[in-house]
């Protein structure tokens, strides 16, 4: 092995040791979630720190690409990259790893002993969602997806007891796989059509396309065509996306915003990774297949969301809807990049803080989430409906809020890719989304069905999950250009 | 001084400082958010009194470049056109605050909506930088659509959700419109983009892009307007919006999309407004002659009322695009008139709600008898309304009916027929509601106190005001007014007929109030 970096992996490296380290404490000290509750706090904080000095890192050009091996054929290509991409990756992972950690708290609790087996396999989970967005090769990408992938079919179904957890578990590893197998069958077939399973470097895919033109395509592009289908099935692209309502429903409250939010960065991030920079030479051939999933996407995620009665079904839907946009960015190519990560950066706090509001309101272990439970939050809990309204114009695109800010650069890149049927189907969609999330909003604001209901109790660190995740809303609506700034470098190599 | 920019400020500070108040004392809610409300109309006070005569230029520039790539800035300014839209919003909000006495369901959150709503709407009428105008423009719609969905009658839900989604429609379109142009403009510059309406102005066009990008623009602010056959959503929502929201709406919302057309589509787009002129004044004759046909046979009176606001918006449409000095400038007119007198409309039907609680015409008969001095504000705002010599209404329809007399002169006769139409509809009403037999009913209501006069009177005053001295507004609507025209006789082959070109319109509309009054 050459060249190897701590740096690079000192991501992974920190919260794989965080996970050891709970699963020691909780051994050891009876299993007392005071002690290893700090432990995964710490672990996630210092993934996040790990990010900041990457980042720093990277901007003093200590990025590259590194564990490469030189000497045997296949293997002199690099498992790990260092650029601004991956720095950002990390940052945004260790910070949503964080407060989804926080917003998990009530569930954790209510877990009681199995709590930290919980915590260590959100920290595992994210440990593999970021090597996803963190390497230049085909296969550590599917490493990363399976870490992560394993981990969460866990999660959903950790309340085992409860009413639609284990079915939503079974769901989720059973099509979650079969994904999974798509994604690695696209990396078989790729790597037979080009002879590489490295995105960039010596003798790497880009390189194949640099020095020759393939005259029979067909395997390429079924190969494409899988690792496609399996990424967009990750992050719950239409028409990809059948699983996602009925394993959020199901799925533990406090266990979906980290699930939800965190796959969708580290999708886009490998979607971006293998196509935008990887296969940039075949931009004409997935171009437009992303530009058709984005605005089936859109479509499909805003009319289902208009009729539902599930709260974490609107919101998945929504996430499907919120794919779409986000692939509408991607049809630009590199230059959709700052799009992508502007609103996957405030997407993700957006979701992490609406989970957790679905877990206050209606427990952290609740399977299913009737709306009509929101009603009268804002006499029950003003200062949590308030919050809730933030995020809800956030994820629906108005101005003033992040969520808008992301859209019109997404709209922008797309536009300037002469995608502008994109752009009229995604600001058409988003007006139709203003009506279910408007209605998110006016329940909250209804008179409660009966009065005895008493106040909405709000733990400390759900207060302090959702009042992030409304204060990034808000704050990156208002003055978006710092993040701006940061984004424009988070570029991969 | 940043005197725009403490202008858009002030309500969001009052927001502010309303929403702070402490839950213990609800009966400080209402001074407090009444005196904040005054805080802007006393800086469009000074801006009304330092604003010069006869100067096109836009006055209290501001200009922060907030991101150079983007070509993004905080720009403010005002002249003209927006002068007017600016004083009549800072006019009416206080007023609709003070007529929120009945309000007792979360008064703090309701007053909050209204004060944001304040900031957002002059927001749009001073922005020139065209991403932040959008963003006002379409932030306007929370706080209004929860005005109506939480404090409306009964079928608010429905009415706000299709208020929310005619509009946004729009906007969807408009965003697509600006976004396309700011690319356009971007290459200009040499930026990825520029939203900076003087840089867009530069921008050469092809016809077909001018159409596309009219028809963009267009679309949004028709429905905002609204513009028949755009229009359905108005009734619902005004009809279930409570009288705050009723009055905002008909006085300063539906002023944002003939205030669009006018500076952002008539600038924009010379050639295909130059094409299209014929096509949007059919649509605003048919408004006028619908939106008055219907409203005869409504039985309910704030759907009458809102029936009527579209007749009136066609007139203002027909105005704008007649493309003559007289019409543009009786449009501007008319926008402010119509936004005291429908104002004042709703607040009085609003009133009458309070004591009754119905809306159906049905119901009341002989109220005259019973609140005379109610009925007598009444008979003489509707009698602005239909345009009576000597109050506001007749100078901006006159105007109108004179300027596109000029261009479209079909279109200004079959518009003439709306005025008899709006006396049908009104006089009617009035009969039927204040003469005749006294309802059982109505018997012991109440007539107006000291706090409901009170809210009337500057409506009153300035209604009398501008009808029968309009020189002071149309002295300063009209430089910017005739810069629109000289821009579209630049840009394209049209002439705009030697009539309209008179020298002092003013003169015209006041030898149009003597011979009235005559």
């Amino acid at each position: 092995m050459q060249n190897m970096s701590w740096l690079a992996v000192s991501f992974e490296v920190v919260l794989l040791v965080g996970a050891l380290a709970v699963l020691l404490v909780a051994v050891v000290s009876g299993r007392s979630r005071a002690v290893w509750g700090p432990i995964v706090g710490l672990a996630f904080a210092l993934s996040f720190v790990a990010g900041l000095w990457q980042w720093s890192a990277v901007a003093d050009g200590q990025g590259g690409m590194f564990f490469s091996a030189q000497n045997v054929e296949i293997a002199v290509s690099p498992m790990v990259v260092l650029d601004g991409y991956s720095a950002f990756a990390a940052m945004l992972l260790g910070a949503v790893g964080f407060f989804g950690f926080l917003g998990s708290w009530d569930l954790q609790v209510r877990l009681g002993k199995r709590a930290a087996e919980f915590s260590a396999l959100m920290l595992l989970g994210v440990a593999g969602l970021h090597m996803m967005a963190a390497t230049p090769n085909l296969l550590v990408i599917f490493v990363g997806l399976e870490t992560a992938s394993i981990s969460f079919y866990i999660l959903a179904g950790f309340t085992r007891k409860a009413r639609g957890s284990d079915e939503s578990a079974l769901k989720y590893f059973l099509l979650g796989s079969l994904a999974s197998a798509l994604f690695l069958y696209g990396v078989a077939l790729t790597f037979a059509a080009t002879g590489s399973l490295s995105l960039y470097g010596a003798n790497s895919i880009r390189d194949f396309f640099v020095n020759n033109i393939l005259t029979e395509p067909g395997v390429l592009l079924v190969g494409m065509a899988l690792m496609l289908v399996g990424l967009m099935f990750k992050v719950s692209a239409a028409p990809f996306h059948q699983w996602a309502p009925d394993v959020y429903q199901g799925a533990p409250s406090g266990a979906v915003g980290l699930m939800a939010a965190g796959v969708k960065v580290a999708g886009f991030a490998a979607l971006g990774r293998i196509f935008v920079a990887g296969l940039a030479s075949q931009i004409d051939v997935w171009g437009p297949i992303f530009a058709g999933v984005a605005a089936v996407s859109m479509i499909v995620g805003t009319t289902m969301a208009l009729v539902q009665d599930d709260l974490k079904r609107l919101l998945a839907y929504s996430g499907v809807a919120h794919a779409g946009y986000l692939l509408a960015a991607l049809v630009a190519g590199y230059d959709g990049f700052e799009a992508m990560w502007f609103y996957l950066a405030t997407y993700a706090f957006m979701v992490v803080g609406a989970f957790t509001v679905v877990s206050v309101v209606n427990g952290p272990g609740s399977s299913s989430t009737s709306l009509s439970t929101l009603k009268g939050l804002a006499s029950r809990n003003p200062h949590l409906a308030w919050l809730m309204a933030v995020i809800m114009l956030g994820m629906s695109g108005m101005p003033f809020f992040a969520g808008f800010v992301g859209k019109a650069l997404a709209f922008v890149a797309a536009g300037q890719a002469d995608y502008l049927w994109l752009v009229v189907v995604g600001t058409l969609t988003t007006v139709i989304g203003l009506a279910f999330y408007l209605r998110v909003v006016s329940t909250m604001f209804q008179t409660a069905d009966s009065n005895d209901l008493g106040q909405v109790e709000m733990s400390a660190t759900s207060n302090v999950t959702v009042l992030v995740a409304a204060g990034v809303t808000l704050v990156f609506g208002v003055l978006p250009w710092p993040l701006l700034e940061v984004v424009r470098d988070a570029l991969p190599l | 001084m940043p005197v725009l920019s403490i202008l858009i400020a002030l309500p969001f500070i009052g927001a502010l400082i309303v929403s702070l108040l402490p839950r213990r004392r609800p009966e400080i809610v209402f001074p407090v958010a009444l005196g904040v409300s005054l805080a802007p109309l006393a800086v469009v006070l000074y801006v009304l009194s330092e604003f010069p005569v006869g100067d096109p230029n836009i006055q209290f520039p501001e200009f922060h470049v907030v991101s150079e790539t983007f070509g993004i800035a905080w720009q403010l300014g005002i002249d003209g056109i927006s002068l007017f839209m600016v004083a009549l919003t800072a006019i009416l909000f206080p007023i609709s605050i003070a007529a929120s006495r009945s309000v007792t369901d979360k008064l703090k959150t309701y007053m909050v909506l209204l004060l944001l709503l304040e900031g957002a709407v002059l927001g749009v009428f001073l922005a020139l930088d065209m991403i932040i105008f959008f963003a006002f423009f379409e932030i306007v719609l929370i706080p209004m659509y929860l005005l109506i969905s939480m404090w409306g009658s009964e079928n608010r839900r429905y009415a706000s959700i299709k208020f929310v989604l005619f509009t946004a429609t729009g906007s969807a379109f408009l965003l697509v419109g600006i976004v396309a142009l700011a690319i356009l403009a971007g290459d200009l510059v040499g930026t990825a983009s520029s939203f900076n309406f003087a840089v867009m102005l530069q921008v050469p066009m092809s016809d077909t892009t001018q159409l596309w990008l009219f028809a963009a623009f267009g679309i949004a602010f028709a429905i905002k307007v609204p513009l028949f056959p755009f229009h359905t959503w108005l009734p619902d929502a005004h009809t279930e919006a409570p009288t705050a929201g009723s009055v905002i709406l008909a006085g300063v919302l539906l002023k944002m999309g003939t205030y669009g057309l006018l500076r952002f589509n008539l600038m924009l787009f010379p050639d295909a407004v130059v094409d299209a002129a014929p096509v949007l004044g059919v649509l605003g004759v048919i408004g006028i002659v619908y939106g008055a046909a219907v409203a005869i046979v409504q039985p309910d009176v704030k759907r009458l009322i809102a029936y009527s606001s579209v007749s009136h918006m066609g007139f203002i449409v027909l105005g704008t695009f007649a493309l003559t000095s007289q019409a543009l400038e009786g449009a501007l007119f008319l926008m402010i008139s119509h936004g005291l007198t429908t104002g004042a409309l709703f607040l009085l039907i609003g009133m009458i709600y309070e004591r009754t609680h119905t809306r159906a015409i049905a119901d009341y008969g002989g109220l005259a008898k019973v609140m005379p001095e109610y009925s007598g504000i009444f008979l003489f705002i509707i009698f602005a309304s239909a345009g009576l010599p000597g109050l506001s209404g007749f100078v901006g329809e006159f105007m109108i009916l004179i300027g596109t007399y000029l261009t479209m002169p079909v279109l200004a006769v079959i518009a003439g027929f709306g005025v008899i139409l709006a006396a049908v509809y009104l006089l009617w009403a009035y009969e039927r509601v204040f003469t005749g037999p006294t309802n059982p009913k109505l018997e012991g209501l109440k007539d107006l106190g000291f706090r409901e006069i009170a809210i009337m009177v500057p409506l009153v005053v300035l209604i009398i005001g501008l009808g029968v001295y309009p020189k002071p507004v149309m002295e300063r609507i009209s430089p910017s007014v005739e810069i629109i025209l000289e821009r579209i006789e630049a840009e394209t082959d049209y002439e705009v007929p030697t009539f309209g070109r008179a020298e002092d319109v003013a003169q015209v509309a006041e030898a149009g109030v003597g011979e009235g009054q005559g």
